[in-house]
């Protein structure tokens, strides 16, 4: 009877509790901070089912949820709150700051570690740093926003890379690229395939979706990159895509946008008949009797010509989609990203079409296995431009181009230019060039739990890039037509099983030991077929040719095989100390080098625990840190250590095969290595309104692989020997401000701001010496000093025009005025590195509206801009090519201030020789991103029915504006034609950066 | 099942580990590694080939000779390559890195016959190769060395005329390098005379040991005609026309009827040596031979337009109206200036880049047999008159009566031009290298010579530079 009761009464509860639960009702609320202040953009999930809503602007949420189920509030930098549904209908909730913001995990390498206990170097941009930065390249997310870390657009022209370096260079012939990283698969980077004019080649970086992007950490001091050895010196960017939540509402986030792109700025050069009348006067002057432009050949004044720069330049359009599906239930979360680009450079025949896919996937198969997935698939098609120094780069050539050249015959087809600068409309019109690339970077993991606090995480992955560029050039340009394929393709694959054990020992002792194995392959492999004697431009393909000229291709493998391990420990996260080693093998040392040992170890002391601080009642954290290690750098090659004949058209003879010299044998060649100092201080205060972290580095590479430059009697120009020594030194500062924190108005700043100092402590002995006996690196424009710095413009002093005489005048090696002046009177005149460097970010949000400005500056440095010496000066390339507006300022009788000197003076021609004319300085102070948003309040949203959670209207200028030096007027001071070290801040015409402007709309639901 | 799992991954991963290890070692698939070289028959083949392919280098035949036309008065540059304009203006510097290009790429192409020279007498045991083969194979690189020498030390070092050949000429290297110490490459330069002399030597060599007809690779007849160009420049005039008349009464070669043997025919009986170019042997490198050839030669679009003929040159030629080599080898076109002017169709294969480069031909023997007799007083094989005469007639012209000095240089201009003779012609016999041409192009000039370049001043102590403020 009793038990009966008892049943019986558990039947009505159980009752009760299914009708309560079926007593769906709507809870409404308010949810603020600590500080009382409504907090907008909380996200609201009923626990266990797909239910979700977020507050908006004024705290306010309402959602549908039944008594009895648990609501979960979460805000990024609050601690999570839960609340049970009751009776009541209001819910307010209070969020408190979360003394343990910085618990939040970030990824570091080969693992994840709490922010706040990380006494690594690393850069972290967190996902809200860039979910609303519109970018047309991975790249560009990095932009100003951490110390340390300097990304240079080589130009404006899609698809070209940018030059990303990490606190300097830290080699001079082995590549100054850090090592990029995605979901755990490092990816490849090989530049040279694809070069098109200038050195830079393709944005590795352009294969990733910038929309999939969680978040990027980049790993600076050798506390943070020694775990990647010998990959490790140039620093490490580790990428990680987004992945879904366990127990999320499933979102779908759709991104549109469409981008005006135009040239950020051009010089001015000169009309035809400026031209005309500038030849006509200087030849006037120059014979003493008047000489007209008809006499020399260049047609009458108000004859014609054609706007050549005008004409290669264009607003180009674009358009962006985006779709996110983001989300995940107990056991298994996903992410599923959708992208598709169609865009339009602001150069003519510069189009860029990219579609790409991901899938993250991750799932627990039960307590103790799971496995997933990372996916990226992108397919780009790019029409191709040469970007630089190059008679098919529209931009180099629209500037060289006479402007008396007709682009058109009288019935309107293409004319030939006559010269060897050819008519680039024929060739942007008439020519194919596209580039096709299809790439899959992706891992898939197993991680096994199989003992308390023991994993195992198997990881496979591979990055696979193909790609495929077809030109074809028309009768009109090439005689006979001609056709080329190249096909180039770059394949790695490697396994990471990493064993990772965690423990905590009483309340005090944390101990974490990660031991680890990476195993690579990777095969760089190329073939390119050219044909000439096409019958028809109508025939399209190779096959169609009848003489095949260029048979050539190159397959080079690496291997690499690393054993690592780290170990961290903290006493009650307030002593910490790390230690890590790895031991690196790879198939590019030489034989008597084969294996290195990078080690580094860390310390930290986070004394906003201990009470003496806490007593002060000012800090809410505040942490010391220091650490010491080495890394390598195994960008040396394939084979550097062999001693190689070379075979193919290199060495073949009247259809016979041959073999030639090609490198003397090196068999103890190895890594560079770099040894680093890195000391740290991270604080928060005011109540988390304002933090500042500085470091201080001191990076020392040794071995570093120089040319030895070979006597050319050996035969050979150059042996690579590990013999060079260089130094980097600098500081970090990064102070992020709540400026403004009211109900309506917020205003964040972050600032950074980041100085380095290079100096080449040691070159080889038998280099080359400078007057004053010291070692250099010397090259046309450049010059690395043993004792300086690695770059140093070293070149003739020009000192202007003189008044009186009208000859110009450079200073020679002891600084007195010359009029011809000789190599021998080159000098440092400036450098292309930074005295500082860093980016600025100001956001502000009032109601529903967002601005954020992101600026970046350099300061100190400056270009070399080469192609001056064409583009000034009367006589360049027989007088033959067009010359910026200035030129027509020349002297012409005593006291003109002239730019260019009389046209009877000895120097008239010899004025645009290298020296400091084309020295320009370029610091700048850019605006890079201003975006403007509005997010439409929850109330409008709820009248558009229930569909959307959120709809963001925006619109974004891209280097809106840049503060420069005058005598930067028509030039883009955030130039480079090459990433090799020893060449940057060159530029001979590069394209400059695109001014964009960009309107979309971003809805969720 | 854990037990399972983990005693496998830990069996797996010691499998891994040692295996990786092992895996380091990869072979090279592009190249061959040094030591292999000398292995095989193939390979010793491919070694002397490569040389003969390194001689395609558009340094060694194509820029050398365009910057004798040019620097000369038979081309009129209008170029844009500053390097080139300022050998053109006479104010080369030790940095231009056209100059640079031909010293390094000589040195190369001596250093992969030094190889063979060198290693191969050395190599035994490699089935079917005979001491006969081991002997043509050296006295083929011992050919290609000295044209390479010849060709240096005529662009680097004043002519033998200046100082009877007592002036420095070019280092002489005659070992290959192997990566160990540079000291033995850091050597002073020889004197012409020495220079001269090592030529004459190899020369002397490979005479003895290259056959009568070796297809387009180097043969007897090679090495004479070239030791007939080294004793002229010498005025070794009994010499000079005794080894050219050998060449002229050899019977391998003739005068060809026609001017047909400037691209893709090789085997003329005009050619004592070629540089063979073909369209599949692709660009040798940055500026492949071919490509200079055909690109400065030739006038927009194909070409750059960069080197047409001289107004001189022009009126030379039509002084005497109906010269075969002016209207069959001539094409009129706008230089790269916008100019009205005249080409030359010697190097014809624009398409692609593959016209052969003019070494040694028969002209040129019958040019020197001439010269020497003239000048030595001597009459081995031929008159002058008659030897000049021939080559008159094959051009559509009248012969002459008479001939002197003046007509000899003028019939060897017309017929050489174009093919980097022009220079030294006018050097050794003491005329300015420009028509009305100031000091700076007078026969003795600092800059009528190159400088030794920057790379080479650098990096060897021991060199002395040309006089000239470089």
């Amino acid at each position: 009877m009793k038990l009966r009761r008892l049943f019986g009464s558990m039947v009505l509860l159980l009752l009760c509790v299914i009708t309560v639960r079926a007593q769906e009702k709507t809870i409404t609320g308010t949810v603020t901070d600590q500080n009382g202040l409504p907090l907008p953009g909380v996200n609201i999930v009923v626990v266990g089912t797909n239910t979700g809503t977020q507050t908006d602007f004024d705290g306010n949420y309402s959602i549908k949820a039944s008594v009895g189920q648990f609501l979960l509030y979460s805000y990024i930098g609050q601690r999570d709150e839960r609340r049970t549904v009751g009776s009541n209908s209001i819910i307010d909730v209070d969020m408190s700051e979360d003394a343990e913001a910085l618990d939040e995990v970030v990824v570091v390498g080969y693992g994840g570690q709490e922010e706040r206990k990380i006494i690594q170097n690393v850069g972290i941009v967190k996902e809200e740093a860039i979910e609303n930065l519109q970018v047309v390249s991975a790249d560009q997310l990095l932009q100003g926003q951490t110390a340390g870390t300097q990304i240079v657009n080589a130009s404006g022209v899609l698809g070209s890379a940018a030059v990303i370096r990490i606190r300097g260079v830290n080699s001079i012939n082995s590549g100054s690229q850090p090592l990029i990283v995605i979901d755990g698969v490092p990816i490849t980077d090989n530049i040279n395939t694809f070069n098109s004019g200038g050195n830079t080649g393709i944005n590795p970086l352009s294969y990733v979706n910038p929309n999939d992007i969680a978040t990027l950490t980049i790993l600076k001091d050798a506390g943070a990159t020694s775990i990647y050895g010998a990959r490790g010196a140039n620093g490490v960017i580790l990428i990680t895509t987004k992945k879904g939540k366990r127990n999320s509402r499933t979102t779908v986030t759709f991104d549109m946008n469409t981008q005006f792109s135009e040239s950020t700025d051009a010089p001015d050069i000169l009309t035809a008949d400026e031209f005309r009348s500038f030849k006509a006067e200087v030849a006037s002057i120059q014979q003493g009797t008047t000489v007209t432009p008809e006499s020399l050949g260049l047609g009458s004044i108000g004859s014609g010509g054609t706007d050549w720069l005008g004409g290669v330049q264009r607003t180009g359009i674009s358009q962006n989609y985006n779709l996110g599906v983001r989300g995940g239930s107990e056991k298994t979360s996903f992410f599923f990203g959708l992208d598709y680009q169609d865009l339009e450079g602001f150069v003519i025949g510069n189009n860029l079409e990219r579609a790409g896919a991901r899938l993250n996937l991750d799932t627990n198969v039960n307590d103790w296995l799971k496995v997933g997935m990372n996916l990226g698939v992108t397919n780009t098609r790019l029409n191709r431009i040469s970007v630089e120094n190059s008679i098919n780069a529209p931009f180099t050539t629209a500037f060289l181009q006479s402007p008396i050249v007709s682009a058109f015959d009288d019935e309107g087809n293409f004319a030939q230019s006559g010269s060897f600068i050819p008519n680039i409309f024929a060739r942007v019109a008439l020519d194919t060039r596209e580039l096709k690339t299809f790439r899959v970077i992706g891992n898939v993991f197993t991680e096994v739990s199989f003992l308390p606090g023991f994993t195992w995480r198997s990881e496979f992955g591979i990055d696979r890039l193909e790609s495929d560029e077809f030109i074809r050039n028309a009768e009109f340009n090439t005689p006979g037509g001609s056709a080329s394929s190249l096909k180039a393709t770059d394949e790695r694959w490697l396994t990471n099983q990493i064993l990772t054990y965690s423990d905590q020992y009483g309340d005090s002792h944390n101990l974490t030991v990660l031991l680890g194995l990476n195993y690579e392959e990777s095969l760089q492999a190329r073939l390119n077929i050219q044909g000439t004697g096409f019958l028809s431009d109508d025939l399209r393909n190779l096959g169609s040719s009848s003489t095949p000229t260029i048979n050539e291709g190159f397959r080079n493998p690496t291997r690499y095989y690393g054993l690592f391990s780290r170990v961290t420990y903290d006493y009650q996260g307030k002593y910490l100390v790390e230690g890590s080693v790895r031991r690196d093998g790879s198939s590019r040392f030489g034989a008597n080098n084969r294996f290195g040992y990078f080690w580094s170890g860390a310390v930290g002391w986070t004394l906003s625990e201990e009470p003496f601080v806490k007593n002060l009642d000012f800090f809410d954290f505040l942490s010391l840190r220091a650490s010491l290690g080495t890394v390598g750098n195994d960008r040396l090659g394939t084979f550097p250590s062999l001693g190689l004949f070379s075979a193919g058209a290199i060495a073949d003879y009247n259809g016979e095969s041959g073999v030639i010299p090609a490198q003397p044998e090196n068999p103890d060649i190895k890594w560079e290595e770099s040894e680093t100092l890195d000391i740290g201080l991270k604080s928060t205060f005011l109540n988390g309104r304002i933090s500042f972290n500085t470091s201080y580095f001191k990076k020392k590479t040794s071995d570093l692989l120089l040319n030895q430059v070979l006597p050319p009697l050996t035969g050979f120009s150059a042996i690579s020997r590990n013999i060079g020594v260089m130094e980097n030194t600098g500081w970090e500062f990064e102070l992020n401000t709540i400026n403004v924190r009211t109900t309506d108005f917020q205003w964040n700043t972050s600032i950074n701001l980041t100085t380095i100092d290079n100096k080449v402590l040691q070159l080889n002995e038998d280099a080359a010496t400078d007057a004053q006996g010291r070692r250099i690196i010397d090259g046309a424009i450049q010059r690395a000093i043993e004792g300086e710095s690695l770059n140093n413009f070293f070149l003739i002093r020009y000192q202007g025009v003189n008044p009186q005489t009208g000859d110009a005048e450079w200073l020679d090696i002891n600084g007195n005025p010359t009029t011809n002046p000789g190599t021998g009177d080159r000098v440092v005149t400036g450098s292309p590195l930074p005295d500082f460097s860093g980016g600025m970010t100001n956001t502000f949000k009032y109601k529903n509206f967002d601005l954020s400005v992101l600026m970046n500056y350099s300061y100190g440095n400056d270009v070399v801009i080469d192609g001056l010496r064409f583009a000034d000066g009367n006589d360049a390339l027989g007088g033959i090519v067009n010359i910026r507006r200035q030129n027509l300022n020349f002297w012409r009788q005593p006291g003109d201030q002239a730019f260019l000197p009389s046209p009877t003076s000895s120097t008239f021609n010899l004025f645009n020789q290298r020296s400091t004319v084309q020295q320009l300085d370029a610091s700048y102070l850019r605006v890079k991103n201003v975006t403007l948003g509005y997010n439409m309040p929850k109330a409008i949203l709820d009248k558009l029915g229930n569909t959307l959670t959120g709809l963001r209207f925006y619109a974004t200028a891209i280097n809106l504006f840049t503060l420069k030096a005058d005598e930067m007027d028509g030039i883009d001071p955030e130039v480079t034609d090459d990433i090799d070290p020893l060449f940057q801040g060159e530029s001979f015409f590069t394209a400059p950066q695109a001014k964009s402007y960009l309107i979309g709309a971003r809805l969720q639901f | 099942m854990k037990k399972i799992n983990k005693s496998i991954g830990i069996l797996l991963l010691a499998m891994l580990m040692v295996s990786c290890e092992n895996r380091l070692e990869v072979i090279p698939e592009d190249n061959v590694a040094s030591n292999t070289v000398f292995n095989s028959f193939a390979t010793i083949n491919g070694a002397v080939v490569g040389t003969y392919s390194k001689n395609q280098s558009g340094d060694l035949n194509g820029m050398a000779q365009l910057i004798s036309e040019f620097m000369s008065d038979n081309v009129n540059f209008v170029g844009s390559f500053p390097s080139l304009q300022e050998i053109d203006q006479y104010q080369t510097l030790a940095t231009n890195t056209s100059i640079d290009n031909v010293w390094i790429d000589g040195y190369e192409l001596i250093g992969a016959a030094n190889n063979v020279i060198v290693n191969l007498p050395e190599v035994t045991d490699v089935s079917n190769l005979t001491e006969e083969n081991k002997r043509v194979f050296v006295a083929e690189m011992k050919f290609l060395r000295a044209l390479t020498y010849f060709q240096l030390v005529n662009l680097f070092a004043q002519p033998f005329q200046f100082s009877g050949g007592t002036n420095f000429g070019v280092p002489i290297i005659t070992q290959p390098f192997g990566g160990g110490d540079i000291s033995e490459f850091q050597l002073e330069r020889s004197t012409v005379n020495e220079v001269h002399s090592f030529i004459e030597q190899d020369l002397l060599e490979a005479i003895a040991d290259l056959p009568e007809d070796n297809g387009v690779r180097a043969e007897a007849g090679s090495a004479r005609a070239l030791l007939a160009r080294l004793y002229l420049y010498r005025e070794q005039w009994q010499n000079a026309a005794d080894y050219a008349n050998q060449i002229i009464s050899s019977g391998e070669y003739s005068l060809a009827a026609d001017y047909d043997f400037y691209d893709a025919n090789s085997t003329s009986s005009e050619h004592v040596f070629v540089v063979v170019n073909t369209p599949t042997d692709g660009p040798q490198e940055a500026n492949g031979s071919d490509e200079t050839y055909t690109n400065f030669f030739n006038p927009a679009p194909g070409g750059r337009g960069d080197a047409p003929f001289t107004q001189d040159l022009i009126d030379e030629f039509a002084n005497e109206p109906g010269d075969r080599r002016f209207d069959e080898l001539s094409q009129a076109a706008s230089d790269a200036g916008g100019n009205n002017t005249f080409f030359t169709t010697k190097y014809p294969d624009i398409t692609n880049n593959a016209s052969d480069g003019m070494v040694l031909r028969v002209t040129e023997m019958l040019l020197i047999r001439a010269e020497a007799n003239l000048r030595g007083g001597l009459s081995i094989g031929g008159t002058p008159l008659d030897d000049i005469n021939l080559l008159r007639t094959r051009a559509g012209l009248t012969t002459l009566v008479s001939v002197d000095l003046d007509d000899i240089l003028l019939e060897r201009r017309k017929e050489l031009c174009f093919e980097g003779h022009r220079r030294m012609d006018l050097l050794r016999n003491n005329l300015n290298l420009r028509p009305g041409g100031g000091s700076e192009s007078a026969p003795g000039a600092n800059k009528v010579i190159f400088p030794i370049v920057d790379d080479e001043i650098t990096n060897n102590p021991n060199i002395t530079q040309n006089p000239g403020n470089f």
